[in-house]
């Protein structure tokens, strides 16, 4: 216990330091943030817009109305700025494999993903929270629900785990370079993907996708079955169960990654001087 | 210290046939051949030693010493750092080394170089006063203090190698490892880099394991050298040794004051240009002032220069070309 306790603290110590010098890099480059913070949220508020003009000409999308779309599209776009805080280097894994930058990292005393992503931890990721947490409260309030500590206690297990599960992905996909030896720049498609099956409701597409997209990659669990279930709109989802589904699918998919992660780095092969 | 046992790296290479044809066929039926990068490489390596290891391109070095800092896992054998494999306790093994690897750099790009220092000493857990200590004696050697609120961007290859030196030194490691560290560098930059492996070895008794091409590192630094050409070990000793045993040869340069050369028994002549002729001896079984004595002899002498048998001859001995 004393030791795990000491690694943690370890650990936490890194992070902070590792956050610092993240600040002090933006600060370096001070022409970047403006970019981000006009381009990120302006995005994501056109997306939202376009939602808008939806649901104003057909009435609603799939039996699912204009808050409730807002409040599925705030939550889904949290977990996504998220992801891009603390995963989004996963999208960049196969040149890091090929160029051998992994090197570093295996030759100190800490875990290797954790090094990977918190030492490149992408502060500028906050730009994408603002709209996400503004449409969220939006539909909260056209929904008209209450935010008690409960409610609070439950978006937080649900984002936790539906940023393990966009981690996870990201990972997945990122260490298949290890045995292919080739850099692919999935970011786009796996953004695409997602963006279309968490800020939409999954149940207007087939049934075999929905499966699919249930089971096998369980993108469900980010932001359509937690809001079936706190909006009350499938009978079929447990208000006070989905959210530990989500966490436990968010746990399992990044574990079954991990495990991927550690047979891959097996195979790492570094790269000549 | 350091303990290599039967090390072995294969690596499977994609076979590519030529043409559409062969293409297409690759991918739906990719064949395979197994390249042996390293094979059954063992040694012991004592704390405090400087040993280089040396070798053509592609003949393995680089693989070797990625394989004993932890970042290739071998295919079979293993690396024992202080009695305990690397490959399965890497995260505690790994604070006992540092590692510089020529081009490649640890430090941070974008911030000063004290930032990269500041970020390392909360990784390795560093305490401030052993942090400024070590820093302190690090700058003693290589004049780090001048350089160290630039960023790093700005450096010059010189500067950055300065940089990552101290980073690998930080935590005051027991082994440090270095890939072709001269690479690159300027004559200075180079001499403060020898200085520095041989002032931490002097001191710290930190042990050194290198690769490199540069004679100069070989001379000035390493005692012991393992040579090694297609994954095999083809030496392992005492520089001078290695010398003797594979070069056991010097050659007398002769200048005359015409074209003639007498010849002399205990000695091939090896090169015979206008006046100038060069005379290849076993250094058992003569000396450079007998054959001297025995031409002068014969002839009169106008000059003459001793070539040593030097390490570029071993490496081309050794090389196997």
């Amino acid at each position: 216990m004393g030791k795990a306790y000491r690694e943690l603290i370890h650990y936490l110590d890194v992070t902070v330091q590792v956050i610092k010098m993240a600040f002090m890099t933006i600060i370096e480059y001070p022409s970047n943030i403006a970019g981000w913070l006009i381009s990120n949220p302006l995005q994501f508020i056109m997306g939202f817009a376009i939602i808008k003009f939806v649901v104003a000409s057909f009435g609603q999308i799939n039996g699912w109305n204009y808050g409730q779309l807002a409040f599925l599209y705030g939550l889904s776009v949290i977990s996504h700025a998220l992801s891009m805080i603390f995963f989004v280097q996963g999208w960049f894994m196969g040149y890091y494999v090929i160029e051998g930058e992994f090197d570093r990292y295996l030759t100190r005393p800490l875990g290797v993903l954790y090094q990977f992503f918190f030492t490149n931890i992408n502060i500028f990721g906050v730009t994408d929270l603002i709209p996400g947490i503004l449409v969220f409260i939006y539909g909260c309030v056209k929904c008209g629900v209450r935010i008690d500590p409960l409610f609070i206690i439950q978006v937080i297990i649900i984002l936790t785990g539906a940023t393990l599960i966009r981690g996870g992905i990201y990972i997945l996909l990122g260490s298949t370079s290890f045995h292919t030896r080739s850099a692919v720049d999935f970011g786009q498609y796996t953004q695409e993907i997602m963006d279309k099956t968490t800020m939409y409701p999954l149940s207007m597409y087939p049934e075999s996708m929905q499966f699919i997209l249930t089971y096998l990659i369980p993108v469900g669990w980010i932001s359509f079955y937690p809001v079936s279930a706190l909006l009350g709109i499938d009978s079929a989802c447990n208000r006070m169960l989905v959210p530990f589904i989500t966490l436990a699918v968010g746990i399992l998919v990044m574990l079954i990654a991990g495990v991927y992660f550690s047979m891959g780095l097996k195979k790492y092969e570094s790269a000549g001087n | 210290m350091i303990e290599a046992q039967n090390l072995c790296k294969d690596y499977a290479l994609k076979l590519k046939e030529p043409g559409l044809k062969g293409a297409l066929k690759g991918l739906v039926m990719p064949g395979y051949k197994t390249i042996h990068a390293v094979r059954d490489l063992s040694f012991h390596i004592d704390k405090g030693e400087i040993v280089g290891f040396i070798g053509p391109n592609g003949a393995g070095k680089s693989t070797t010493i990625k394989m004993m800092s932890g970042i290739l896992t071998p295919t079979k054998g293993r690396v024992l750092i202080e009695g305990r494999d690397i490959s399965k306790y890497r995260k505690e093994v790994v604070r006992n080394i540092g590692v510089v690897f020529g081009q490649r750099s640890q430090l941070n790009w974008d911030l000063r170089l004290g930032e990269s220092f500041e970020l390392l000493k909360h990784i390795y857990q560093i305490d401030q006063a052993d942090f400024d200590r070590t820093l302190e004696d690090l700058d003693q050697i290589l004049g780090i203090r001048e350089i160290i609120d630039k960023p790093v961007r700005q450096m010059s290859l010189g500067q950055r190698v300065k940089g990552d030196l101290v980073a690998s030194m930080i935590h005051s490691p027991g082994v440090l490892f270095l890939d072709e560290p001269t690479i690159g560098l300027d004559v200075s930059a180079k001499y403060a880099l020898r200085k520095f492996i041989k002032e931490i070895n002097r001191v710290r008794k930190t042990t050194v394991i290198l690769t490199t091409h540069d004679l100069g590192d070989i001379q000035e630094l390493c005692e012991r050298l393992i040579i090694i050409n297609h994954g095999v070990m083809m030496e392992d000793g005492n520089l001078s040794e290695i010398v003797d045993r594979i070069a056991p040869y010097k050659t007398l340069v002769v200048e005359y004051y015409d074209e003639s050369a007498p010849e002399h028994p205990g000695c091939e002549m090896t090169e015979h240009d206008g006046n100038v002729a060069k005379y290849k001896f076993l250094k058992k079984d003569l000396t450079a002032a007998e054959i001297i004595a025995d031409l002068s002899n014969i002839k009169t002498i106008k000059d003459v220069s001793i070539e040593e048998a030097g390490i570029d001859d071993i490496i081309k001995i050794a090389y196997g070309s």
